[in-house]
């Protein structure tokens, strides 16, 4: 596989903006580099990781990832996954953006802990797993014959990587 | 290099500064023309203008951190859509961040908190139609009070200490004013759960507040019915009101005819939950009305509902209309007027006009007097198409200006799909023909699954510019806009699922025939550019330069069918790019995160030359930038301060300043 997650590109802030910048931005920057450094440890290195072209999940998840999708994040992000003026697009260029070279791990944390905004983290992990499926599906990812689990550690397994490897 | 820069800088402030106590008479006392940054847009204008220029085309590259501010811990849990713009005066930063929408002060050089204040809504707090950050505050000083101006997500408006954040007993009840009480209606179904709610920031000038009011995403609402967006102006030494503007008028006012059937008793919104301008010095207030309820269809809503996507003009001490032109008549495409109106000082012809010009999602800038109200460059009815949903009523014309032109594009057709390849090409037509295809203002279908699923349009919803807007340079009297070309909306109609709502008709797709992604094998519809960055001169209503802004998204730049092929930057579909204008540049960040061979992950910040459109600079961000940028100067030193987030990125402030800056 192609793509691999190297956890530096996690921590690229500070560094990326200036090499210089230690000697004066002492706490904040510690602080981003220490939660930078907890992140690798999640996040190692895996020469044989999957990407969301590897099949995975499967047709009858991605129904019932839409049934959930529609009665639950519908009314925001729209039946067409577009987004709207406060909600952000879950397919297309910008979606593809904000998730490429991220594990479907990242995606499911983002979603179970923001999600819904009037009372976060109510939904449970097969739900946000299901969903996840539909918008892979949307976006063109392919199905296959297992559906994408919902443990944490077999999820960071798995890539989303925008172009078809 | 560096030392010139700031000694120049330096200059700039100490003239200012020598003109500051003779101006302090009829001026506000803190403005970008002394480095601070008092007010959501710079100014109360809309104009995001500075004239700081220590930071420029020479060294802008070699911007460094000064500091960082994550928000994680000012909410009960990282928010990941930081959408303020923060305050800068005498040395303080002020902004909103966390999901609780925290008020916070941090010392404008180091970034150090200075103090941190916190509602707990419960049930109110987690009811409100706008939650999380939003998107700022307002200042306000009489020279010895100072005074923090903000909305909380449930809708109560504080006034805060500048210097400690506690709330100023004298204002309201204990610094507090209830939005949802004394607002010529009855919020249903209780003030808790009732829904409206503002995520603006509120505009203080002359004494007066005035707040916006706001209402969950409209595609598809439960109900035809629904609380009513009226706007109000309150005396910011007491919380007193002072005036409410019916949005949608009461009967026997004007435009109460224009909804016919009596539907101004039950419809709701058309509130204002982007940004207001003000001109302090003409007293008049201008506001951004949005959609009446409904965004795509409006059958229960027949005529031209004013003052829904109209521009209104209102007298800032009384509240009294003064002008109004409907940008949209009956509005049924969510072109909600998104836009801070921006007011500008111009001259055409030989002839000063104090104008008002409003960026929007269609890609179009309005441009009037703003003390007449009369166009700039004529507007002309133009016939538009009639659609065929069920009870719909169709307006047969819409105003279109002759100048300037449309600055992104706003109707769809065949030409305009992605053709990198024959075989692309192909694909796209064959996804386009399951949709109606038109120029702007092509109305919205019912949707079938043989086709058409819905109306493709660019424009509604996510196109043009939104909610960031513009900004505008009093020097070259330019509107530097970003906007998007790139994000179709589908404007398909189903009969709601019983239970669901009492409307007609609602968005939504017809039995997932054909349902999916508007992308062809994971590219945008689209040609490029998918978005751009455009300057347009409002002395000769033309379009000065349009760049392509964005770096070209992974997906184009790593796809299959496109190896080999050298494509110009695309750029990015960004309807929420802002832009700065300071002496000598615009700048504006990435829509998206990019990572191309040679550098990390990330979204870049890039500052043009404003004269002609040439990159000068960029600057790498860990995250897209999610609200707008500012800039302001403190003992010498310029910083500009930029929210990111996005994706699995919180929140954070980054404040960048060249080099050895103090």
């Amino acid at each position: 596989m192609r793509f691999v997650i190297p956890s530096a590109a996690r921590n690229l802030g500070p560094r990326s903006l200036m090499p210089g910048v230690i000697a004066v931005c002492c706490v904040p920057l510690f602080i981003v580099a220490l939660l930078a450094a907890d992140r690798s440890v999640h996040a190692p290195k895996r020469p044989r990781a999957k990407s969301v072209w590897d099949s995975v999940y499967t047709a009858n998840q991605a129904a019932r990832g839409e049934t959930a999708y529609t009665n639950t994040c519908a009314r925001c992000h729209k039946a067409s996954l577009a987004g709207a003026d406060e909600s952000p697009a879950l397919t297309g260029s910008s979606f593809l953006a904000n998730w490429n070279g991220q594990t479907v791990r990242d995606l499911h944390d983002r979603v179970r802990t923001s999600m819904p905004t009037d009372d976060p983290g109510t939904y449970g992990r097969q739900l946000v797993t299901d969903v996840i499926a539909y918008v892979f599906k949307v976006n063109g990812f392919p199905a296959g014959s297992s559906e994408l689990p919902s443990a944490a550690d077999s999820l960071k397994d798995i890539t989303i990587q925008s172009a078809k490897p | 290099m560096h030392r010139n820069a700031r000694a120049l800088s330096l200059a700039v402030l100490a003239t200012f500064g020598a003109l500051a106590p003779a101006a302090a008479q009829t001026a506000p006392p803190f403005t970008t023309k002394n480095g601070e940054w008092p007010s959501y847009t710079g100014d109360t204008k809309g104009t995001r203008y500075s004239p700081l220029d220590q930071i420029n085309a020479a060294n802008f590259s070699s911007l460094q951190v000064a500091w960082r501010f994550k928000t994680d811990s000012l909410g009960p849990r990282p928010e990941f859509k930081l959408e303020s713009t923060p305050l800068m005066v005498k040395g303080v930063l002020y902004t909103t961040g966390g999901t609780g929408r925290a008020v916070v002060a941090l010392d404008a050089v180091t970034g150090a908190q200075k103090w941190v204040h916190r509602e707990d809504e419960g049930e109110r707090g987690a009811a409100a139609p706008r939650p999380l950050s939003g998107r700022g505050l307002a200042y306000w000083t009489d020279g010895r009070e100072e005074r923090i101006i903000y909305v909380t997500p449930g809708y109560r408006l504080i006034a805060l200490d500048a210097k400690t954040g506690n709330p100023v007993e004298s204002f309201g009840a204990n610094g507090v004013v209830d939005l949802k009480a004394d607002l010529d209606q009855t919020i249903s179904p209780d003030l808790t759960t009732g829904e409206i709610g503002y995520q603006g920031a509120p505009v203080v000038a002359r004494d007066v507040v005035v707040i916006g009011a706001a209402f969950r995403e409209g595609t598809a609402p439960r109900s035809f019915k629904n609380n009513k967006g009226y706007i109000r102006g309150f005396d910011v030494r007491t919380g007193k009101r002072l005036w409410t503007f019916h949005t949608i008028p009461q009967k026997g006012e004007p435009g109460y005819d224009t909804w016919l059937n009596g539907s101004a008793e039950v419809t709701g919104n058309t509130g204002v939950w982007t940004q207001v301008t003000v001109d302090e010095e003409l007293g008049l207030v201008y506001l951004p009305v949005e959609s009446p309820t409904g965004d795509y269809y409006g059958g229960h809503r027949p005529g031209n509902n004013l003052y829904g996507e109209s521009i209104v003009c209102l007298d800032l001490k009384t509240g009294a209309k003064k002008w109004h032109y409907q940008i949209v008549h009956h509005p049924i495409w969510d072109f909600d007027l998104a836009s801070a109106p921006i007011l500008a000082d111009i001259t055409v012809d030989r002839r000063p006009i104090k104008a008002v010009a409003l960026p929007t999602k269609q890609g179009i800038l309005y441009v009037f007097d703003r003390v007449t109200g009369k166009p700039v460059w004529p507007f002309e009815e133009k016939p538009v198409e009639k659609g065929e949903v069920p009870g719909e009523w169709y307006s047969p014309t819409q105003p279109i200006p002759t100048k300037p032109p449309a600055y992104a594009k706003n109707g769809v057709s065949l030409d305009d799909l992605v053709d990198f390849t024959p075989d692309l090409k192909a694909q796209a037509v064959a996804l386009a023909s399951k949709y109606k295809l038109g120029p702007v203002f092509t109305p919205p279908v019912m949707s079938k699954a043989e086709g058409p699923i819905g109306t493709l349009a660019r424009g509604p919803t996510n196109g043009g510019t939104n909610w960031n807007g513009g900004a505008f340079d009093p020097e070259t009297h330019m509107v530097y806009v970003a906007a998007s070309n790139a994000a179709p909306s589908v404007l398909g109609l189903v009969q709601p699922a019983a239970g669901r709502s009492d409307m007609n008709w609602i968005a939504g797709s017809a039995g997932g025939g054909g349902r999916g992604g508007l992308a062809v094998q994971g590219l945008p519809l689209f040609k490029p550019p998918y978005g751009t960055l455009s300057a347009i001169d409002l002395d000769k209503g033309d379009i000065a330069w349009q760049v392509a802004h964005g770096e070209t998204p992974d997906v184009v730049r790593n796809h299959e069918a496109l190896k080999g092929m050298n494509i110009p930057r695309t750029g990015q579909p960004g309807f929420l790019v802002a832009t700065l204008v300071t002496k000598t540049l615009v700048i504006a960040g990435d829509a998206q995160v990019t990572s191309p061979p040679g550098r990390e992950r990330g979204a870049m910040l890039r500052a043009y030359d404003k004269r002609t459109g040439t990159q000068v600079g960029e600057v790498l961000l860990p995250a897209a930038p999610s609200g707008a940028p500012m800039t302001y100067a403190v003992n010498g030193t310029q910083y500009i301060v930029v929210p990111v987030s996005g994706g699995p990125y919180s929140g954070e402030f980054i404040a960048l300043r060249l080099a050895g800056g103090r």
